[in-house]
């Protein structure tokens, strides 16, 4: 039946008098409606934007479905996108076209084995698949030549394999058996979070002095975990009056994670808050309050979220995967991040992934089975808005409606699939021009990248942690391998920390350029889009000669990084820090300066400090509202220290100073290369790989070719909770990582990215402002829903 | 029967567009009647206006190619290329046809909720009125109808477009379009009186209401003896086109492109070339106003040609520089533009009939 | 505490000179740049962007250098590497294209030199079947729709980044030197504690290690070192945990 749907776009084209005319139009104008889901949509911008111009071949972008006839599906589609994604193709007129692009939309990519995908291929009728993930510019306009061709009538894979037989041996070889799964996973581990380690840090120890005489009697035990790092245990009715106290004497102000572990061996769940405050002394210290509740079936705690509004999020989210009930949080009424037929609780131990299977095997399939979310077409009778509504299986928000209709309030449904809006959907209620209320739906792009890490190798999560945020690759890797690096007290030699520096700032600086050039898209300026995305370009060019691929490097490995770097590309490395300039000048002139868009963005979506700090939001957008917080000067990693650059600040708050804020810190980004393109220029070659993690393999120090599994397959971190955090482009990046000290899998892995923390403040900042402002907060965050949801 | 047709030719020929380079042709003609008929009735002023130019002809290369040429020009500042694979060698010139086929022959949705009647009539409707205001406009000193009140004809017809958008967001029935419409009604209100008071600081300039008059007596031409209305009239018009820096009704980003967000196939083909429809008109318009009509240097052998040449070369500048501005500048808010709309662009436009009014009193002086 | 130094930044003033100045500016780049534009376009089709030689893209296997070790298998972390049994009873892998990320972190593992990668990366697949590639279509460079007459090399320069045009094909194949040899062999360091299950034995793809009745009727596995190209497999799935990869 989907093959004759696949198949029908064809026939309408070839029926009629006008065949000839009909497939000529149709092949010269293919516009994509653009379902960037996920990572590979930074690449769709790319061919879109002046390095390829997708506009060449007549593809011409547009985000509304009736008036597109060809969908690329860039990425995963969620359960939850699923129907969207449906909806969407019913919704464009025939004759229409489908691209899938990148190994998530086929068999799953990296997630696979995922608890929240689906395949494009079972929801719609596709045309061409291209692997990669993500896809170059170049194999996405590949497939718009396929289909170009198609309508041409030649329908083929572009792609000829030679067959060559395998040698067929001399028939006494006996069979061998196949060897078994190299995961390790303990069958009762012992988890703890407060191992407690001795630390050369005085300060801490006072500190444990003063809370032990200020928490006296909340507390069961206070530990010092690591440098920076102190966990608190408490009772669970002792929870919030602790919380409290620490935020009235200590200052205290903000959460940086929230974390549930299950324990099911011991029947029960472990709740940790890890707070800190932006105060001098508080800055890079993590206090890890954590208790322990019984596993039952509706395992309740008091919810934090009244006192510190940063963690309101984060426990929503942790009622979708645990099932824990925060008392006093609002959200706990259905889901928020998972999709209504997603299995309830999948973080739970004991819902189990598929395993993995490493021979072929008769009547093992290649992938899992996964059933396609229901979709049911609309009947007759339903009006086309009640369709979207129930069918969508999207919150819909009876009360607020209700509401609003009492108030006589205008409601609008934004997205998931908008021409502006990202994969996230947004319910928001005006009055008039004015925003009363935005309520955010995510969970579009959650791709259980923490349910998939407990179940991979440490090695094979290097890749996976930086699939949340491709356009800022180098920082979010360099945060999980940081936390491996501090377990197994790891030195990174010295020319690998300038090599993973440079990179990091390579990466940060093509991030804000990405927010940058998707900032003016939003505000309907091409241009700046395009100027951005060429100095991206300039920065990608750079990445790709590095590391072999433009956007997932998987580059930096637990130790250093997988391979020296030639003089030829720092030597190129050193120009682009002087030729950036030309072009940035040019981009300020037309798009940063100009009249139009200052008077959209000054005094727009204004965050105080005060604001700032309760809604939790990190990185660049808090700092421009006035804290100085960067972890690269608070908590000082990889030569940061070393390096002569500052951190910006700003005092205004709006979306003016988020804009200006990160124009100033590309420009130290570039110093930053700079002068550390000139440290590793006068260093010597080789060595970039920590001997203590090579062992017998020393030899593989400057390249690992040939031993990355020997050496990092069995990798195992001694027992205890090892976080990290990292200055990402968007913010702080925090990855907390609770291994058993047996297994070679992490026991739990907590990814909180930046763009999660700041989806509290876009709400905050947007709400008061008038209709089209939502729009600049939003772009102005450089909020990417694959990060957020992750 | 033949005294009509002789009543009818004289009438034909007493009007006829002079080009002396193509005289020796026509008089070589061979002794078809017929033929002879065709050509004098195509170059009967009236009907060359009305085909020709500025009527079906230019129009229909303006608004097959200006997309093209937009796309290219933004493409070029942009550091990019614009459309090119499709016949490469002329740099993809013919892409705006390949699209409009395609639109043509795809399907035409009329979703459950909308207003079926009105969904599809509002897009031909609106084409077709929007086409209305060439017979007024004078290419050089080629009209179709000539009339003294013809620059109040056109305003009129140039007031009556964004109706029809109203008409098509209504229609539509979708929260986006409905958002969109009501943009536009006020962006309509915005606009609407600075951009007349413009038209009238001109009309007061030159004493007349005649096109063709106007253009005679722009030995200055008018964007020197009145900037200021030059200026309010130009950002009336791209306020009335939706360009760039008020591209607020149909904000791609935020509204899926506003009142037309729920068209599909050729309908939305039409309300895609309505926009350089308008954009040509009141090119056309600031053209006869500012810029001296065809007045310009005479081309030898064209004869009244000549003054054809010099309108359609001074409309698609002034088009080109309202189509540049898409490369230059982001979008506008409703209320900023609104704000622009009703204060300094009022100001202006009072300033600009101020200076009309001095400028009539010194010449009468 | 370190002293904090961060930087102030303010937005720019905003009255009326500044706006007509920043106009001007703005028209200024973009009448500049519609009359010498700083194009960057690759013309894809028909150029492509040359990429550096230790690009990631497809992957090719020789069969003649595989020790059939399972570690691109076990390193997979999208687990589209899957060892398939060839006519010689030796197992080869097979990729799975709508899997593989081309993290290549089977290339870095492979320490054979069998898997080697290639510079394609432009295909597009008419049927999510055909992107399962067993071993067989893995040998040879598989050749690709191209319509490229030129590549594109994007020169980083001092002052700007310039394009570099040269006319003929970019090969997409690049001979990389062997990874360096670091020889391992197997050994088993607690002989006594062998319940002799044999599964080292049966893991072992090129017979390495056999076993052997001593004196006293004590099974005793014995490893030929000549034999054992230290894969690792049999340490992994030695039961009792007993045997190591040692340098030979």
């Amino acid at each position: 039946m989907e093959e004759t749907e696949k198949d029908r776009n064809i026939r309408i084209l070839h029926s009629g008098v006008f065949t000839p005319l009909r497939r000529w139009a149709t092949k010269w104008s293919l516009w994509p409606c653009h379902f960037l889901t996920s990572c590979c949509g930074v690449e769709l911008a790319h061919t879109g934007a002046c390095g390829y111009d997708m506009e060449r071949l007549g593809t011409l972008n547009m985000g509304i479905s009736r008036q597109a006839n060809f969908i690329m599906v860039e990425g995963t589609i969620t359960r939850k996108m699923a129907r969207a994604l449906r909806i969407v193709w019913e919704q464009m007129p025939d004759p229409k076209f489908v691209n899938v692009i990148g190994a998530c939309g086929q068999r799953g990519g990296i997630f696979w084995n995922s608890y929240n995908i689906t395949r494009p291929s079972d929801i719609v009728p596709v045309d061409f698949f291209i692997p990669g993930c993500p896809i170059t510019p170049e194999s996405l306009l590949r497939g718009v030549r396929a289909v170009q061709e198609k309508i041409e009538g030649r329908d083929n894979t572009t792609m000829r394999f030679k067959h060559v037989e395998l040698p067929s041996g001399d028939g006494e070889q006996e069979q061998n058996r196949a060897p078994t799964t190299p995961k390790i996973f303990a069958p009762t581990p012992l988890v703890r979070v407060d191992v407690s380690r001795d630390a050369d840090w005085a300060f801490g120890k006072d500190m444990v002095k003063n809370l032990k005489a200020q928490l006296n009697g909340l507390y069961t035990s206070i530990t010092i975990t690591d440098k920076n790092r102190i966990a608190i245990k408490t009772m669970p009715e002792n929870l919030v009056e602790t919380s409290r106290k620490l935020s009235d004497t200590m200052g205290v102000d903000h959460v940086k994670s929230v974390n549930v572990i299950d324990v099911p061996h011991e029947r029960k769940f472990m709740v940790e808050y890890m707070v800190s405050g932006y105060t001098e002394e508080l800055m890079p210290v993590i206090l890890t309050i954590f208790t322990e509740i019984g596993r039952e079936a509706e395992p309740e705690i008091t919810s934090l979220a009244s006192l510190w509004e940063s963690a309101n999020y984060s426990e929503r989210e942790l009622h979708d995967f645990f099932g824990v009930q925060f008392k006093g949080n609002e959200g706990m009424k259905g889901k928020f991040l998972l999709a209504p037929d997603t299995p309830d609780t999948p973080l739970r131990k004991d819902f189990k992934l598929e395993e993995e299977h490493y021979t072929i095997e008769e009547g093992v399939p290649l992938t899992p089975a996964i059933t396609p979310p229901h979709y049911t077409p609309p009947s007759s009778s339903s009006s086309y808005s009640e369709f979207e509504l129930e069918d969508l299986k999207m919150p819909t928000y009876e009360d607020v409606l209700k509401e609003a209709e009492k108030n006589d309030e205008f409601v609008a449904f934004i997205g998931p699939h908008h021409s502006g809006s990202g994969h996230l959907r947004w319910v928001m209620r005006m009055k008039g021009d004015i925003i009363k209320d935005v309520i955010p739906d995510p969970g579009y792009v959650h791709r259980s990248m923490e349910k998939i890490a407990e179940n991979r190798l440490y090695i094979q999560n290097v890749p996976l942690t930086e699939r949340p945020n491709i356009s800022d690759p180098i920082n979010m890797n360099l945060g999980y391998v940081r936390a491996i690096e501090n377990a197994l007290g790891i030195e990174v030699p010295e020319r690998a920390m300038y090599i993973r520096t440079i990179m990091a700032e390579l990466s940060r600086i093509g991030a804000f350029f990405y927010d940058m050039g998707i900032f003016p898209l939003f505000m309907g300026h091409s241009t700046g889009f395009m100027y951005s995305f060429a100095i991206r370009e300039m920065v990608l060019e750079l990445m790709v000669r590095m590391t072999g691929s433009r956007c997932t490097p998987s580059f930096i490995i637990p130790g250093g990084i997988r391979r020296d770097i030639s003089d030829d590309v720092l030597d190129r490395t050193r120009k682009f820090t002087t030729a950036i300039y030309k072009r940035l000048k040019k981009y300020e002139n037309i798009f940063v300066y100009n009249p139009v868009l200052i008077s959209r963005m000054k005094e727009v979506g204004v965050l105080t400090r005060e604001e700032a700090i309760r809604c939790g939001i990190v990185g660049p957008f808090l700092r421009a509202s006035g804290v100085e917080y960067d972890v690269r000067k608070a908590e000082p990693y990889e030569v940061y220290d070393k390096l002569d650059w500052e951190a910006t600040t700003g005092d205004a708050g709006d979306c003016l100073g988020r804009i200006f804020g990160r124009l100033e810190e590309i420009k130290q980004s570039v110093e930053i290369v700079r002068q550390a393109v000139d440290a590793v220029q006068g260093m010597p070659r080789g060595g970039v790989i920590s001997e203590e993690i090579l062992g017998d393999y020393k030899a593989a120090s400057d390249d690992i070719r040939g031993y990355l599994y020997n050496v990092y397959g069995n990798l195992v971190l001694p027992k205890g909770e090892w976080t990290s955090v990292t200055e990402a482009a968007r913010g702080t990046v925090l990855y907390s990582i609770i291994s058993d000290g047996e297994s070679n899998v992490p026991y739990r892995v907590r990814i909180i990215t930046p763009c999660w923390m700041n989806l509290r403040g876009i709400i905050e900042a947007s709400k008061g402002e008038r209709v089209a402002d939502f729009w600049t907060v939003y772009a102005s965050f450089g909020y990417f829903p694959p990060e957020a949801d992750r | 029967m033949t005294e009509m047709i002789n009543t009818l030719m004289e009438t034909v020929m007493s009007n006829q567009v002079s080009i002396p380079l193509i005289e020796p042709m026509l008089d070589s003609l061979p002794e078809i009647p017929m033929l002879q008929y065709m050509v004098a009735f195509m170059l009967w002023k009236p009907l060359f206006a009305l085909l020709i130019c500025p009527g079906l002809t230019v129009g229909g290369i303006t608004l097959l190619f200006f997309p093209w040429i937009e796309r290219k020009l933004c493409g070029r500042a942009q550091w990019r290329v614009g459309p090119h694979e499709i016949v490469w060698w002329l740099g993809g010139v013919i892409q705006l046809l390949a699209d409009s086929l395609r639109f043509l022959f795809q399907e035409v949705i009329v979703h459950k909720d909308a207003h079926r009647p009105y969904f599809l009539q509002f897009p031909f409707l609106s084409f077709m009125i929007f086409l209305l205001p060439l017979l007024f406009i004078p290419a050089g000193t080629i009209v179709a109808i000539q009339t003294p009140y013809a620059i109040q004809i056109i305003l009129a017809l140039v007031c009556l477009f964004p109706l029809f958008i109203l008409g098509l967001g209504w229609a539509s029935n979708s929260r986006f379009a409905y958002i969109g419409t009501v943009r536009e009604a006020f962006m309509y209100f915005a606009y609407e009186i600075p951009f007349i008071m413009a038209v009238i600081a001109m009309i007061i300039l030159y004493k007349t209401s005649d096109p063709l008059l106007m253009a005679s007596r722009q030995s200055i031409p008018g964007i020197i003896l009145n900037p200021v209305a030059a200026l309010v009239f130009f950002i009336g018009a791209a306020m009335a086109t939706g360009r760039m820096p008020f591209e607020i009704p149909d904000s791609d980003q935020e509204l899926c492109a506003g009142p037309h967000v729920e068209y599909s196939g050729i309908a939305f083909g039409l309300i895609y070339v309505l926009c350089y429809e308008k954009g040509y008109i009141l090119s056309a318009l600031m053209t006869i106003l500012f810029l001296g009509g065809g007045s310009g240097p005479a081309i030898a052998g064209l004869g009244e040609l000549s003054g054809v040449f010099w309108f359609v070369v001074k409309t698609y500048l002034v088009l080109t520089t309202l189509y540049m501005l898409r490369a230059v500048y982001p979008r506008y808010r409703l209320d900023q533009g609104l704000k622009l709309g009703w204060s300094p662009m009022l100001c202006l436009a009072l300033i600009g009939l101020a200076i009309s009014l001095v400028e009539v009193g010194v010449m009468a002086i | 505490m370190k002293m904090k130094r961060m930087k102030k930044v303010v937005g720019p003033e905003y009255n009326l000179s500044e706006k007509i100045k920043t106009n001007v500016y703005a028209v200024g780049v973009a009448m500049q740049e519609s009359v010498y534009p700083h194009t960057m376009t690759v013309f894809y089709p028909k150029e492509r962007k040359k990429m550096p030689d230790n690009y990631r893209g497809f992957i090719l296997f020789d069969p003649d250098k595989c020790i059939s070790c399972f570690n691109c298998s076990f390193v997979c972390p999208a687990n589209a590497i899957r060892m398939k049994e060839a006519p010689n009873k030796r197992y080869y892998p097979t990729v799975d294209y709508g899997r593989c990320i081309f993290c290549h972190f089977c290339i870095d593992s492979c320490s054979s030199g069998a898997l080697k990668a290639t510079k394609i990366h432009d295909v597009a697949y008419k049927d999510m079947d055909e992107m399962f590639t067993p071993t067989e279509e893995m040998i040879e460079l598989p050749e690709i729709t191209r319509e490229d007459k030129k590549y594109v090399e994007y020169e980083i320069e001092e002052d700007d980044l310039h394009l570099k045009r040269t006319k003929g094909e970019d090969y997409l194949f690049v001979e990389v030197p062997q990874p360096k040899e670091i020889p391992m062999v197997s050994t088993c360091i607690d002989p006594d504690s062998c319940i002799g299950c044999r599964v080292c034995a049966e893991v072992c793809e090129h017979s390495a290690i056999s076993a052997s009745v001593e004196d006293g009727g004590t099974l005793r596995m014995k490893i030929d070192t000549d034999e054992c190209t230290g894969c690792g497999l049999c340490v992994k799935e030695c039961s009792m945990q007993i045997l190591r990869l040692v340098k030979k």
